[in-house]
């Protein structure tokens, strides 16, 4: 059994283990961390999934992730500048995501169409240079709603714009279950799993299999009359879609929208937690993004009260960042 | 050949006509100064700092024709160089004639002292900047910074009146190692000891390593309704960090426990974010209008008397202050910036707020400042 698991699901399992053990020893209340894991798991897990549909056609990792990210975050800001509430207001970020997502997208997919093979490493500075210009237009764009202007100078965005007055926890809070003393945030879950299975449905269909075709076997898929390029185009763009709305379910649970360099550091947890899911350049689905993000996400949270009990923070900080970086480097290494 | 000296000769006749217009105003600046001069303001980019930006630019709007603002790189530490030709370009204008940095990071001595050595009659104002004290006392003509070590007790002291049994100290690693925040955290313990409080350090991820501000930020949503589950809602909660602050004031508005100051206190950062505060075109900059709308919105909801801050936020009161007393420094010779009360008094005339100044560790020219406190 363990053979079919990848070494970083493995290490992972064990740490996983020992940081649980650990809490339960030091008084943590399970209940409380059962909550939690559930809704880190509901916030996460769309943006995880967002790295599948490029990984599946062969694109590699989407650093470029920030790109998707900024989409995710006009599409709130369009819909909090006209005032939307509750689930309206968060339908039409949802909305304004998807379609800033897919212009973005479709023109990052023709950028990574020129860089072929090199589309991580293109992915990373798209993202770089395209923060700064997203920063411009934070600044100089012409929003009129004055909760999310700056407070002093009133001309441009806020770094952060709370969201408890437009769609702070609709998804949490819509179908809120308690179970066994556990906090269930099942609309959030549901949300995020809905589109969990329309990926993995998506790809289980004939059109979805000759994407992942145009990954394993490019030369196969020209045979097969595939038009690679524009299957790896609607991929980045697929990909750019799902990191956009990944960012609308991230914030309504977390409660702010954070503009500028802030969309730079969604990345590397994504990327990490999908490859401790056992994704590889061959296999990565919606059910790795999953077990992945649970696993990654539920060690984020026991980590640093751990470290706290046992006054070792430093040590536990260190491993983690060990452990994040290292496994993506194993990534690198086993290609 | 020709066509090409020709356009030289219109742009150099160009320039200086620019150049006379440019100098025109000042000749009309205030009788009683000698000279016409210049005065330069540093600040961080609006992205990274909003309140210092805004400083700067209130007063290059205040006074056009003698201040000058610029802006420092965003990730400060990896351009440093770049930030260093800024400051030593600045003396290139033979009317500059005090440079004031308001930052809060480090690293700016060097170009302070290659300044000094080209041009040792500019003056230098830092409010604040956090480099070493002693060589910053040394280099720098008036360094003004909060009161970080005192400010240990009085917190302490104004959260217990406003009813805390617990205190709760959120910080991480490279802040501690900073010796002024490990120093204030001392003083927050001791003074909790003498008043029979509770004091509890916490640690969160660390946003200088690894995944940034919004590890720190999760961390912080997740613990605070541990602790205050632990602690029970007569809990004050003090983070070293200005970030933490728009998830600590959020949760105190959800859980209930008090929040006596913010680590840089002003009415402007956290609160409009997590009020959603719509401040009309009009009331831009006006605290006192902010402040009552941080009151309502507090009373709102069952908060009154659980938050509080400083009337102003301490990040516009002091680079606007170190302009004003470089402007008053050069124009009034007597003037005597180093004198604690003389600098009170010239506040107050300016911002109508009170602020006591004192000198840090008995350096004459390095006094910091602790301002009266409001709670909503």
């Amino acid at each position: 059994m363990m053979r079919h698991i990848s070494p970083p699901t493995r290490i992972m399992l064990v740490f996983l283990v020992v940081l649980l053990t650990l809490a339960l020893k030091a008084g943590i209340d399970p209940t409380r961390l059962a909550g939690d894991a559930l809704r880190k798991l509901g916030m996460s897990a769309v943006l995880v999934l967002s790295l599948v549909p490029m990984m599946r056609a062969g694109m590699g990792l989407n650093f470029g992730m920030p790109i998707g990210v900024s989409a995710g975050l006009l599409g709130m800001c369009l819909s909090m500048n006209a005032r939307l509430t509750g689930a309206a207001g968060f339908a039409a970020a949802i909305g304004g995501a998807v379609a800033v997502g897919s212009l973005f997208g479709y023109v990052y997919g023709r950028i990574l169409n020129v860089a072929k093979g090199r589309e991580e490493v293109a992915g990373v500075f798209l993202g770089y240079a395209f923060l700064p210009l997203m920063s411009v237009f934070w600044t100089l764009a012409p929003f009129s709603n004055r909760k999310m202007l700056y407070p002093v100078g009133g001309q441009g965005l806020r770094p952060r714009i709370g969201l408890d007055p437009f769609f702070a926890g609709v998804l949490d809070k819509g179908f809120d279950l308690t179970v066994g003393g556990v906090a269930v945030p099942l609309g959030l879950l549901l949300f995020a799993g809905v589109l969990l299975a329309l990926v993995a449905l998506f790809y289980a269909t004939a059109t979805g299999k000759t994407f992942s075709v145009v990954g394993e076997n490019e030369r196969y898929a020209r045979i097969l009359g595939i038009s690679v390029e524009g299957r790896r185009i609607a991929s980045a763009l697929l990909s750019t879609v799902l990191a956009a709305v990944g960012i609308c379910v991230y914030a309504q649970s977390y409660g702010f929208a954070e503009l500028y360099e802030s969309a730079s550091v969604m990345t590397f947890p994504a990327v990490c937690a999908l490859l401790v899911g056992g994704a590889s350049r061959w296999r990565a689905g919606a059910a790795n993004a999953l077990l992945g993000v649970a696993i990654y996400q539920t060690m984020y949270l026991l980590s640093t009260p751990v470290a706290n009990a046992y006054l070792a923070s430093e040590t536990t900080e260190l491993f983690r960042m060990v452990v994040t970086n290292g496994v993506i480097l194993y990534a690198f290494l086993r290609r | 050949m020709v066509s090409r000296k020709c356009l030289a000769l219109v742009l150099a006749v160009l320039l200086s006509g620019g150049g006379m217009s440019f100098a025109a105003p000042s000749c009309c600046g205030p009788a009683f100064a000698a000279e016409p001069f210049r005065i330069a303001i540093m600040t961080p980019t609006l992205s990274s700092s909003e309140d210092e930006f805004r400083a700067g630019q209130n007063m290059a709007k205040k006074y056009p024709d003698i201040v000058k603002h610029i802006t420092h790189p965003d990730n400060f530490n990896a351009e440093i160089e770049t930030t260093i030709s800024q400051i030593v370009s600045l003396a290139d204008d033979p009317q500059m004639k005090a440079i004031v940095i308001a930052s809060g990071g480090s690293g700016f001595l060097p170009a302070i002292q290659k300044v000094k050595e080209k041009r040792p009659d500019i003056l230098f104002i830092t409010a604040p900047i956090w480099d070493d004290p002693v060589l910053m006392s040394k280099h720098v003509d008036l360094c003004l910074d909060t009161d970080w070590i005192r400010r240990g007790e009085t917190i302490v002291r104004k959260a217990q009146k406003m009813g805390a049994k617990t205190f709760i100290h959120y910080s991480f690693p490279t802040h501690l190692a900073k010796e002024v925040i490990s120093m204030r955290k001392s003083m927050m313990e001791k003074t909790c000891a003498e008043l029979g409080m509770t004091f509890v350090e916490v640690i969160t991820p660390d946003p200088q390593a690894g995944d940034g501000v919004a590890a720190m930020q999760q961390f912080l949503r997740e613990d605070l309704p541990r602790q205050i589950a632990l602690y029970g809602k007569d809990t004050n909660i003090f983070g070293t960090n200005c970030p933490m602050y728009d998830v600590i004031i959020d949760e105190a508005i959800k859980q209930g426990f008090i929040v006596a100051e913010q680590c840089c206190p002003t009415p402007t950062q956290a609160f409009p974010t997590v009020m959603g505060l719509e401040i009309e075109p009009e009331d831009q900059g006006n605290f006192e209008k902010i402040n009552a709308m941080i009151r309502d919105y507090a009373a709102a909801h069952g908060m009154t008397g659980r938050l509080a801050g400083w009337p102003i936020p301490v990040t516009i009161y002091l680079p606007e202050l170190a302009v004003e007393v470089a402007k008053r420094m050069i124009e009034d010779p007597s003037f005597k910036a180093t004198d604690t009360r003389e600098l009170e008094s010239f506040g107050k005339s300016l911002f109508g707020v009170g602020v006591e100044f004192n000198h840090y560790q008995d350096m004459p020219n390095y006094l910091v400042m602790i301002m009266e406190s409001i709670i909503y």
